[in-house]
């Protein structure tokens, strides 16, 4: 297993921030209020239980869907109310919730599809290479359906999709949903290392122990609100934690 | 006697003509989940604008392919513009009514600009034809395979091989992960729209080339087809489509060989309603293939009806009533007897589409089948013909609901489509079936309004029946709307997977339901074959499914006052204003595209 990163950087100025952010689907509000940093160069983790808003977080992020009121800055720019490939040719990269990779196509086609944005091919071929050097398994597979895979090799072609744009920061939505433990500990490991590699991580996750280990900093979302935040080497051992989950869970 | 060899050869060329509607209809549905109806227009333009290039520029054949190739793309990038692009966010069911309207300004457009009146389309390679085995083929049938297999092979490299066909490709598997790879989905929709016209309107050409004949009318014919064979491919399946359009083809041709021409759409739409209801991804979808998303029917936008009191509404009906006496002008009286037998169907519709939730787009087979049954059952069976009126009502919801029930399992888009379908079918049930219907040659001499024996003779007896008839009914559907089962199909129209859970068995209630509303429709049709005197099986045509559907919305889906409202003003008014025919339709049209988009609620508000 991966060891708690130590050398987390100092509070760095953040590359993502959320402010104010109230969503509403219809009627329903998703989000009260809600605020985030995520530092050049973390991982940021958003915690919290089923239905709490941590997927509809990440669709404000990308765009997806739009806050009713709150702002999105990011590398210093506001990106509120930005079309979604707008907001991904910013650099912001996305391994969806349930990967949602292109089921009919080829591996190959769907890496490239992470690139879909660039112009550079020559750049794109040798980061085709780069990114199968990190996910060696994937080289056997290229020609496959991405739509025949097992659900760990479709989360690292989701990964590897989303490092192909080269992208400053990457959103993750539970990436370690569905699989096994075998895969959950590699998944984790390469977030670590696509991290040390310089990009920014925000990842939603349900399972907070795991995502713990890995993260320099977290959130716990609640219903629609953030009940709790701080370094993650603190949280790790706060029994906060554990309750603000089985709260959640008997309000649910 | 043609052989085998020309039957053969002529499904595939027609299955080539298709496949180039259904592999656009394909493309779009793909990337916007949309069923194109405005894709027959497409069609109609294209082989308009190759008319003109031929006749009046005397364009060689290489640059009308290329003349009516713009015309399509600018054609299609204008349907997007106008008929799906505001439209994101609505209920699925909205851009297809969008498309209806469309269609409908489109092809009324084309009518008036160069007269419905069918065209001759020249072309030197009619004539040629060649020696094949026992069989020939012609120039143009060369032609039109090559820019079939032209087209799919450059299809087949542009999705494969570029980047633009690569985004198409993505956004139709999932868009938004496409938009999370930074792919304008707009774009891409422009894009599409542009493609698939572009081939739609090439087969509009050919088509007129082919059989030296153009005409308006094309249209709808043109876009069913399309459909056909995409859902018979898979909704959504390029090579589906491709496929299924070449099946359609052939089984159209020996369809012919054996049955004849009036045959041949029966066998289409036969099997459209099997494979919506047995295979609902089509023929050659994989088991692999997760079926293409549900998309929900509803199109109640939340609202706050107007609330018109009780007593309200009985005084306007007196008023009604007693307008005969104080104003006994016959055009006048004519006029709202008409709008209140519209009234009558939109009662049925708003009962169907409205309340319950299915959009039916095959609304006017109802009042075919009531006009007939109260025709044939005075004319043949010497019945009274209140009588008559009463049973027709009864026989059009009996065989409406039989009908109707296996799609109940339907969703949304798919649901409207068996219904137009299934409209299609009675109407050619009707000119196929001579021994009952007397076909092609309709029912003459049907016996004139009569109640308990007293003729209605005069506008002023007959305006007072079917206002009669009308407020009866409304106020069953006012009652029925207030009682449990009311509340019931409005729970189930808005959350059916919830209404399941609760136990509620969706297919009776729905089927109850469209038998009622049923009755109002088969009564309007027998009392309208009476009036006229003489039906045939065009007299309630697929246009007339559309009026109500636009009547209803109009009204309010689902209210009982506004479906009678809506039908005073989209009957009463171009009658009042001596509005030409031809510009009702395009009025409908027009009303139909702006309801949809800026007051899908209608005049009074959705119950
Ligand atoms: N498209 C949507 N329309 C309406 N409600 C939604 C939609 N997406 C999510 N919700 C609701 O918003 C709440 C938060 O959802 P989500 O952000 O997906 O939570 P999480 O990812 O934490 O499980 C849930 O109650 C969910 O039912
Ligand atoms: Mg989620």
């Amino acid at each position: 297993m991966t060891s708690a990163p130590s050398t987390a950087p100092q509070p760095a100025e953040p590359l993502l921030a959320l402010e104010g952010i109230n969503t509403f689907y219809g009627p329903v509000q998703v989000h009260f209020d809600l605020s985030l940093k995520v530092g050049r160069g973390h991982i940021v983790c958003l915690l919290g239980g089923n239905a709490s808003g941590k997927s509809t977080t990440m669709k404000i992020i990308l765009g997806l869907v739009k806050p009713a009121s709150g702002s999105v800055h990011f590398a210093g720019q506001p990106i509120t109310g930005l079309p979604t490939p707008q907001i991904v040719r910013r650099g912001v990269g996305s391994v969806p919730e349930a990967r949602r990779l292109f089921g009919e196509m080829s591996v190959r086609e769907n890496l490239l599809m992470g690139a879909f944005t660039r112009k550079d091919q020559r750049a794109v071929a040798q980061d085709l290479d780069r990114v199968l050097g990190l996910f060696p398994k994937l080289a056997e597979r290229l020609t496959q359906r991405a739509g025949t895979l097992s659900g760990g090799e479709q989360q690292m072609v989701a990964m590897a999709r989303a490092l192909m744009g080269r992208p400053s920061m990457i959103c993750m939505d539970e990436p370690t949903m569905g699989l096994s433990p075998l895969w959950v500990d590699r998944v984790l490991d390469l977030i670590a290392t696509i991290n040390r590699e310089g990009v920014t991580v925000f990842m939603v996750e349900q399972n907070a122990s795991l995502a713990l280990e890995i993260a320099h900093h977290a959130y716990v979302l609640q219903t629609g609100r953030i009940v709790l935040d701080g370094p993650a080497a603190t949280l790790r051992t706060d029994p906060r934690i554990r309750d603000a989950y089985l709260g959640g869970q008997d309000a649910g | 006697m043609s052989s085998w060899i020309d039957y053969t050869i002529n499904g595939i060329i027609i299955g080539n003509i298709y496949a180039l509607l259904a592999v656009g209809l394909a493309l779009i549905f793909g990337v916007s989940r949309l069923i194109n109806f405005a894709h027959g227009s497409v069609y109609v333009v294209g082989a308009y604008a190759g008319f003109v290039a031929v006749t009046q520029l005397g364009t060689p054949l290489p640059l009308t392919i290329v003349i009516v190739v713009a015309v399509g793309a600018l054609l299609g990038l204008g349907i997007e513009r106008f008929g799906l692009r505001p439209l994101q966010g609505y209920a699925h069911i909205a851009p297809l009514l969008a498309t209806i309207g469309l269609s409908f300004v489109l092809d009324q457009l084309v009518q008036l600009t160069f007269s419905p009146d069918p065209r001759a389309l020249p072309s030197e390679l009619l004539e040629r034809r060649f020696q094949v085995g026992s069989g020939t083929i012609g120039a143009l049938d060369i032609l039109i395979a090559a820019v079939g297999i032209g087209s799919a092979a450059l299809l087949y490299y542009f999705l494969r091989f570029t980047r633009l066909g690569w985004a198409i490709r993505a956004t139709a598997q999932d868009r938004d992960a496409a938009q999370q790879m930074g792919v304008d989905v707009n774009a891409v929709n422009r894009a599409v729209f542009a493609i698939a016209s572009a081939l739609g309107a090439v087969s509009g050409l050919l088509v007129g080339m082919y059989y030296n004949y153009i005409d308006p009318a094309m249209s709808f014919q043109a876009t069913l087809k399309g459909v056909v064979a995409q859902v018979v491919g898979g909704v959504g399946n390029v090579p589906g489509a491709i496929a299924g359009s070449m099946l359609l083809g052939i089984v159209e041709s020996y369809g012919i060989a054996l049955f004849g021409t009036s045959y041949r759409n029966l066998f289409a739409f036969i099997l459209l309603v099997l494979v919506l209801v047995l295979r609902p991804n089509g023929l050659f979808a994989s088991r692999r293939q997760t079926p293409p998303e549900p998309m929900t029917g509803t199109f109640i936008a939340p609202s706050k009806p107007i609330q018109i009191s009780y007593p309200v509404l009985i005084g306007i009906a007196v008023v009604m009533a007693l307008l005969p006496l104080v104003l006994p002008n016959p055009y006048v009286l004519q006029t709202l007897t008409n709008a209140w037998l519209y009234g009558l169907l939109g009662l049925s519709l708003t009962l169907i589409a409205g309340t319950v939730g299915l959009i039916s787009l095959g609304h006017a087979a109802l009042l075919a089948i009531g006009g007939y049954a109260s025709a044939l059952l005075s004319l043949d069976l010497g019945m009274p013909v209140g009588a008559s009126i009463l049973l027709a009502g009864v026989i059009a919801a009996a065989i409406g609901t039989i009908l109707v029930f296996p799609s109940f399992r339907l969703r949304g888009h798919y649901f409207s489509i068996a219904t137009l379908a299934i409209g299609e079918i009675v109407s050619l049930v009707i000119l196929n079936w001579e021994s009952v219907t007397r076909g092609p040659i309709g029912v003459a001499g049907i016996p004139p309004l009569s109640i308990f024996g007293f003729e209605l003779d005069t506008d002023r007896s007959i305006y007072w029946f079917a206002l009669a008839v009308l407020v009866i009914l409304a106020a069953l559907q006012f009652r029925l709307l207030g009682s449990h089962l009311g509340r019931t199909l409005r729970a189930m129209r808005d959350d059916d997977i919830a209404a399941r859970s609760y136990g509620i068995g969706l297919d009776r209630y729905k089927a109850l339901a469209f038998s009622v509303g049923s009755f109002a429709a088969g009564v309007s049709g027998g009392i309208t074959s009476h009036l006229y005197s003489y039906i045939n099986h065009e007299t309630f045509n697929s246009q007339l499914s559309i009026l109500a559907l636009t009547i209803v919305i109009l009204g309010g889906m689902g209210n009982v006052t506004g479906a009678i409202l809506g039908s005073v003003l989209l009957v009463g008014l171009p009658e009042v204003f001596r509005v030409a025919a031809e510009y009702r339709v395009l009025i409908y049209g027009l009303v139909l595209l702006l309801l949809v988009r800026f007051r899908p609620q209608g005049l009074l508000g959705t119950i």
